[in-house]
C-alpha cells in the first residue's frame, strides 16, 4: 500500500475516534466486562475442542473416503461419458519404414489422443520446424493431385508430428507428454516404443501395401460382383414355382433373424465403443495411403531443416546426360505422334465405337423384344439370342468401365474404389480374347471338316433321336422284361408314336442335305467365341429334339389324367367324395349304378395303368437325358463367359492385390535379436507392451467361385428336390428352369441398366488428352532434385510402367 | 497317445491383448513324442511315395507313355548331369523288387478304383494330426478366432471382428450326442449367426469359462483392467 494512504487512513481513524469517543470507551469496557465474566475464557475452550474433533475424527473419516473411492470409482463418473483410457498407447507402424539409429522425428496421423498411424520417420530435421512445415503445408508441396483430398480420404484434418526417434536424453526439445519416444535400430525388428501418458503399449505392425502395384488392404472381401440388383432380379420372377422356394427360403432367413434379435434382447448393457473402437475403418484407409504419402514426405524434406546435400559428381552428370539424351530423342518422337497423329485416331475410334453402340442398341432391342409384357423375349426362348445379348451388353459396358479407369489415373494412387472395377473390367477383356481364340481353332476345325462333322452328327442324330425311340417303343409293344402289359393299349399307344416318329425321322431326312451348310455356319460363327458354337448346339439340340419333348407332354398329359381319374374313382370306390367347397373329402351316398359304373370303370383304369406307365417312363427319361446335357451345355457356357481368370492369376502372382479381410498375430515380444543389442541404449523404462502384426488375407477360393456356388445350389434346388421328383411321379410338367434365373451369374458382371448412347458419346469425349509437357529444357535437372543418384530409378520406373 | 485332450495356453505380454490357444498337442515334447511324430512322418512320407509309385506304374503301362528303352541302350554310361542319367536311374529302379511289385499291382486294379484309392489315400496322409485353435483379443480393436486346417496344406481359417460389430461374448450350452457342452459365442452385429470360438475342439467348461473371464476382462476398458493395476 502506498505510505500516503496509510497516512491518509490513519488520520481518518485518528479523527473518527476523537469524534466518537464514547463509542470507543465503551468498547473498552465491553471488553473488560467479558474478561472479568470468563467469556474469552470459555470461547478459546470451544475452539480447541472442535479442532480436536476435527483432527481426531473428520480428518480420518475424510482420508477413509478418499482411498476408498480411489479403489473403486463411483458409478456415476463409470457411466458418463468415459475420457480416452490414459493406459493404452497404440501404434501402427510400418515394416518397411527405414530402420536406422539415427534421431528421426516421427510423422503421421493421430486419430485420438492415444492412437496414432505412423507414415514417415524424418530425419536431420527438427521437431518444430516439421510441425510448422505441417501446418503450413510446406511438407505436401508438389503433390502430384489434389492435397485435401488426402485428409477427406484418411478422415483427418492434418497430419501431425507424433514424436521423436532415438532421441539424445539430453535433448533441448522439450516433448510434450503425448509424444512417442521410439527407439529404433537395424537390428530391432520391432521398435521400441514409450509415452509418457501411457500405461501400456500396442505396437501394431504393418506392410505397407504398395499402391502402384495396386495392393491394398480392407475390412471387407473385395467384390468381384457387382451386387446392385440381386434382390430385384430374382424378386421379379413370375414362375410360381421358383417363387415357393424363394418365399420358403425367405422365411427360414427371416425366423434366424428373430432368433438373433431374441439373443440381442438377452445382451447386458453395451457400452459405447470407444474412440479407438471407431477409428478401424479409418485406419485401414491411412495404412493404404501411407506409402504415397511417406514418398511425398520423403521428397520435401529437403524444404526443411539442414540436410547433408551432396552435389552430383561429374562422372554422375555424364551419365545423367546420356540418359537424358536418349530421353530427349524418345520424347520428341512422341510429342509428334501425340500432336498429329494421335487426335485424328482418337476421333475417328471414338466415332467407330459410338456407331457401334447404335448397331448394338437396334439388335438389343429385337432380342429384348416382347409381344405382350409377360410374354418370353427371344433371348429368353434361346441359348443364341442370350449369348449375343451378353456379348453386346459387354460391349455397350467396356467403354464406360475403360473411362472410369481411365479417371483413376488423375487421382492418387492410393484411392482404392475402383481396383474391383479394373479386376472386372480386365477379367472381362481376358475372357473374351481366350473365348475368341479358342472359338479360332474350334472354328478352323470345323470348317475344314464340316463333311465329317455333318455326318457324325446325323449318325448320332439318327441313332439317338430315331432307331433308339423307335427300337425302345417296339420294345414296349411286346412283353417288356416279361411284363404282361395291355397288349391292345400298347399297341395303339406304339403305333401312334411310331407314325409321329417316321413323319419326323422322314423331316430329317429332307433336312440331312443341308446338315453340312449349317455344320458350316456353326464353324464359322465360332470366329466370334467358342461360346457361339456352343449356344447354337444347344439350341439345334432343343429343336432337333422338338418330337420328344412333345412326346413327353402327350405321355405325360394321358398318364395325369388317368391317375386323376383313378384318385376321384377310388373316392368313389370308397363311398366319399371330394367336397370342392370346402377343400376336404366328404363321404357320400351314391346310387347303386353308379357306384357299379364307377367301380368298373376303376378296375379298367387301374388295370391299363401299368402300359401307361412304361409309356410315360420312356419318354420322361429321354426328356431328362436332354435336360441334363444342355445343362452341360449350360455349364461350358458359364464357363466361358464368366470364369475367374484374371482374379485366379491375381491371386497367385500378387494376393495382396486380391484383399478378403484382415488377421491379427500375436508376436512374442522378447526380440532374439534385441538381446545381443547392447541394452545401454537410452531406452526409457519400458511400459508392458504387445507386438501385434497386422497382415491382409488373400481372398479364399470359396469366395472367387460364389457365384458358381450359387448358381449349382440353385439348379440343385430346382431339379433335385421332392417338389420334381413329385411331378415326375404324377405325370405333371417338370418346368425348364428360368433361362433368367440361371443366367444371375453372367448378367453379374453387368449392370441392371446399360448406359445409353449419348450418355457414352459424353462420357468418351470427357476423357482427359493425354498431356505431356512439350521438352522446353531438355538438359535442365528441375525434376532431378533427388539426392544419391535416385533419379535414374525414377526415370527407369517411368520408362517400364507396371501395369 | 499322438493328441492329448484340449488344454490351455494363454500367452498375455500386456493387459490389453491376450491369445488363448487350445491345442491337442501333446506337452512337454519330450524324447519319446519326438521319435514317435517323426517315425510317424517318415511313414507318411514313405506311403505317400509308394502312391505315387503306383500311380507311375499305371502311367507306363498305358499307351500314353513312351516305351522304355532296353538296358543295352545305356552301354556307354551317360554323365552326371543329363536327361541319359535320370532315365538310367530311373530304369535302374524299375528293376528292384517294391518297383515290379507296385507295377503287378497297378497292371492288377482297374483304373476306376485306382485313381479314387489313391486320391482318398494322398489325402489320408495330408492330414494333420494336431489340432489348434485359438483367440485373440485386442483391447480397441477386437476379437479374432483362429481355427487350424484340416490337412498340412491349408493355412488357418480366421476371422476377425471389430469391437464396433460385437455385441456380447456368452457363455451356451447346447446338446451334442448325449452330453450337455458348453461353448463361448460371439454375438456380431447384423450377422445371422453367431460366431463359436473353438468350434472344432469345444473345450470343457473349465477352460471355457477361464476364456471368458479373459476376454472380458481384456477387451473392454473397465472394471476388470483397473483391479490389475
Amino acid at each position: 500500500m502506498h505510505p500516503f494512504s496509510i497516512v491518509t487512513l490513519a488520520i481518518f481513524v485518528a479523527g473518527y475516534g476523537t469524534a466518537r469517543w464514547d463509542l470507543v470507551t465503551r468498547l473498552y469496557e465491553l471488553a473488560v466486562f467479558a474478561w472479568d465474566k470468563g467469556v474469552i475464557l470459555r470461547g478459546v475452550q470451544g475452539v480447541s475442542l472442535l479442532t480436536l474433533l476435527f483432527l481426531v475424527i473428520f480428518l480420518p473419516v475424510q482420508r477413509l473416503a478418499q482411498s476408498e473411492s480411489s479403489l473403486a470409482p463411483s458409478r456415476p463418473s463409470q457411466r458418463s461419458d468415459m475420457p480416452e483410457h490414459a493406459g493404452l498407447m497404440r501404434v501402427f507402424w510400418p515394416t518397411d519404414i527405414a530402420r536406422s539409429d539415427l534421431p528421426g522425428v516421427i510423422v503421421g496421423w493421430r486419430n485420438s489422443d492415444l492412437d496414432v498411424v505412423v507414415v514417415a520417420i524424418l530425419h536431420h530435421v527438427d521437431p518444430r520446424s516439421v510441425e510448422n512445415a505441417l501446418k503450413t503445408g510446406v511438407l505436401l508441396r508438389g503433390a502430384p493431385h489434389s492435397v485435401p483430398r488426402i485428409f477427406e480420404l484418411c478422415g483427418q484434418s492434418s497430419m501431425h508430428v507424433l514424436g521423436v526417434t532415438n532421441a539424445a536424453p539430453d535433448a533441448t526439445v522439450e516433448p510434450e507428454p503425448s509424444w512417442v519416444r521410439a527407439t529404433t535400430a537395424p537390428a530391432l525388428r520391432a521398435p521400441r516404443i514409450a509415452c509418457s501418458k501411457a500405461s501400456s503399449v500396442q505396437t501394431i505392425l504393418f506392410d505397407r501395401p504398395i499402391p502402384h502395384r495396386m495392393q491394398y488392404i480392407s475390412l471387407d472381401p473385395i467384390a468381384l460382383a457387382l451386387a446392385n440388383k440381386e434382390d430385384s432380379s430374382l424378386m421379379s420372377i413370375s414362375d410360381s414355382s421358383e417363387a415357393d422356394d424363394e418365399k420358403q427360403e425367405r422365411e427360414a432367413k427371416q425366423k434366424r433373424r428373430q432368433l438373433v434379435a431374441k439373443l440381442r434382447q438377452h445382451g447386458v448393457v453395451k457400452p459405447a465403443p470407444s474412440m479407438k473402437d471407431k477409428a478401424l475403418a479409418r485406419i485401414v484407409n491411412q495404412i493404404n495411403w501411407a506409402w504415397e504419402l511417406e514418398h511425398l514426405l520423403q521428397k520435401n524434406v529437403s524444404l526443411i531443416g539442414t540436410r547433408p546435400k551432396r552435389t552430383l559428381s561429374v562422372s554422375e552428370r555424364v551419365v545423367e546426360h546420356a540418359t537424358t539424351m536418349r530421353d530427349y530423342v524418345m520424347h520428341w518422337v512422341w510429342d509428334m505422334i501425340i500432336l498429329y497423329l494421335f487426335p485424328v485416331i482418337r476421333r475417328a475410334f471414338i466415332l467407330a465405337l459410338v456407331g457401334h453402340r447404335v448397331a448394338a442398341e437396334l439388335l438389343l432391342m429385337v432380342l429384348e423384344w416382347r409381344l405382350r409384357p409377360s410374354s418370353p423375349a427371344l433371348k429368353d426362348v434361346s441359348a443364341t439370342a442370350q449369348q449375343v445379348e451378353i456379348r453386346l451388353q459387354q460391349f455397350c459396358y467396356w467403354p464406360m468401365q475403360y473411362v472410369k479407369l481411365r479417371l483413376r489415373k488423375n487421382d492418387w494412387e492410393s484411392v482404392t474404389t475402383s481396383h474391383p472395377d479394373y479386376i472386372r473390367f480386365y477379367n472381362s477383356l481376358w475372357l473374351v480374347a481366350n473365348d475368341v481364340i479358342i472359338g479360332i481353332a474350334l472354328g478352323s476345325y470345323i470348317i475344314d471338316n464340316a463333311g465329317w462333322v455333318a455326318e457324325q452328327i446325323s449318325l448320332l442324330l439318327r441313332q439317338y433321336t430315331v432307331e433308339a425311340l423307335h427300337s425302345s417303343i417296339e420294345w414296349l409293344m411286346g412283353w417288356p422284361a416279361g411284363l404282361k402289359l395291355n397288349k391292345e393299349l400298347a399297341l395303339f399307344l406304339g403305333d401312334l408314336f411310331l407314325w409321329v416318329i417316321e413323319y419326323w425321322a422322314s423331316c430329317i431326312s429332307t433336312l440331312h442335305p443341308l446338315l453340312p451348310h449349317i455344320i458350316w455356319f456353326i464353324g464359322f460363327s465360332s470366329f466370334a467365341g467358342a461360346s457361339m458354337p456352343i449356344a447354337l448346339l444347344s439350341d439345334l439340340l432343343s429343336i432337333l429334339t422338338l418330337h420328344i419333348y412333345s412326346f413327353y407332354l402327350a405321355s405325360a398329359r394321358i398318364f395325369h389324367w388317368q391317375l386323376t381319374i383313378l384318385l376321384s374313382l377310388f373316392q368313389l370306390f370308397r363311398g366319399k367324395k371330394y367336397n370342392v367347397l370346402r377343400n376336404r373329402v366328404d363321404s357320400c351316398d351314391y346310387d347303386l349304378d353308379q357306384l357299379l359304373v364307377g367301380t368298373i370303370l376303376f378296375t379298367l383304369l387301374f388295370f391299363l395303368l401299368p402300359t401307361v406307365v412304361v409309356f410315360y417312363l420312356n419318354f420322361a427319361i429321354a426328356r431328362m437325358s436332354i435336360i441334363s446335357l444342355k445343362a452341360v451345355f449350360d455349364t461350358l457356357l458359364s464357363c466361358l463367359n464368366h470364369f475367374p481368370l484374371f482374379a485366379l492369376m491375381l491371386r497367385v502372382k500378387d494376393p495382396r492385390r486380391l484383399p478378403g479381410g484382415i488377421r491379427f498375430e500375436l508376436r512374442d515380444t522378447q526380440d532374439r535379436l534385441a538381446l545381443d543389442y547392447p541394452s545401454s541404449l537410452p531406452s526409457p523404462a519400458q511400459p508392458p507392451t504387445s507386438v501385434i502384426y497386422l497382415k491382409p488375407i488373400p481372398l479364399t477360393f470359396t469366395a472367387m467361385f460364389h457365384q458358381y456356388f450359387q448358381m449349382g445350389n440353385r439348379i440343385r434346388k430346382h431339379y433335385l428336390s421332392p417338389r420334381v421328383l413329385f411331378c415326375l411321379m404324377t405325370g405333371r410338367f417338370v418346368p425348364p428352369i428360368h433361362r433368367k434365373n440361371l443366367y444371375s451369374l453372367q448378367y453379374s458382371m453387368l449392370p441392371a441398366t446399360r448406359s445409353g448412347i449419348f450418355e457414352m458419346w459424353e462420357a468418351l469425349n470427357s476423357l482427359p488428352v493425354k498431356k505431356r509437357p512439350v521438352y522446353v529444357y531438355p538438359y535442365s535437372f528441375h525434376n532431378l532434385n533427388l539426392p544419391n543418384g535416385n533419379s535414374r530409378r525414377a526415370n527407369g520406373r517411368r520408362g517400364g510402367g507396371v501395369y | 497317445m499322438l493328441t492329448t485332450s484340449p488344454y490351455l495356453h494363454t500367452r498375455r505380454p500386456s493387459p490389453t491383448a491376450a491369445e488363448f490357444t487350445l491345442s491337442t498337442l501333446p506337452l512337454p515334447l519330450n524324447l519319446p513324442r519326438r521319435v514317435i511324430l517323426l517315425a510317424l512322418n517318415g511313414i507318411r512320407v514313405l506311403f505317400g511315395l509308394t502312391i505315387l509309385l503306383l500311380l507311375y506304374s499305371k502311367w507306363l503301362l498305358s499307351s500314353y507313355s513312351r516305351p522304355f528303352p532296353s538296358s543295352d541302350h545305356f552301354s556307354p554310361p551317360p554323365l552326371f548331369f543329363s536327361d541319359g542319367f535320370i532315365q538310367k536311374t530311373i530304369f535302374i529302379f524299375l528293376t528292384t523288387t517294391p518297383a515290379q511289385l507296385s507295377i503287378r499291382l497297378a497292371d492288377a486294379t482297374p483304373l476306376w478304383i485306382l485313381l479314387p484309392a489313391t486320391a482318398a489315400g494322398l489325402y489320408f496322409i495330408l492330414l494333420r494330426i494336431y489340432t489348434e485353435e485359438s483367440l485373440l483379443v485386442l483391447r480397441g480393436l477386437g476379437i479374432q478366432t483362429s481355427s487350424s486346417a484340416n490337412t498340412v496344406l491349408g493355412s488357418p481359417v480366421t476371422r476377425f471382428i471389430p469391437t464396433e460389430k460385437i455385441l456380447d461374448v456368452l457363455v451356451n450350452e447346447a446338446f451334442l450326442g448325449f452330453e450337455v457342452r458348453y461353448y463361448l459365442v460371439v454375438v456380431v452385429e447384423d450377422d445371422a449367426e453367431v460366431v463359436v470360438v473353438f468350434p472344432k475342439l469345444l473345450p470343457r467348461r473349465k477352460v471355457v469359462e477361464e476364456v471368458w473371464r479373459g476376454v472380458r476382462g481384456c477387451l473392454r476398458e473397465g472394471k476388470g483392467y483397473e483391479r490389475e493395476e
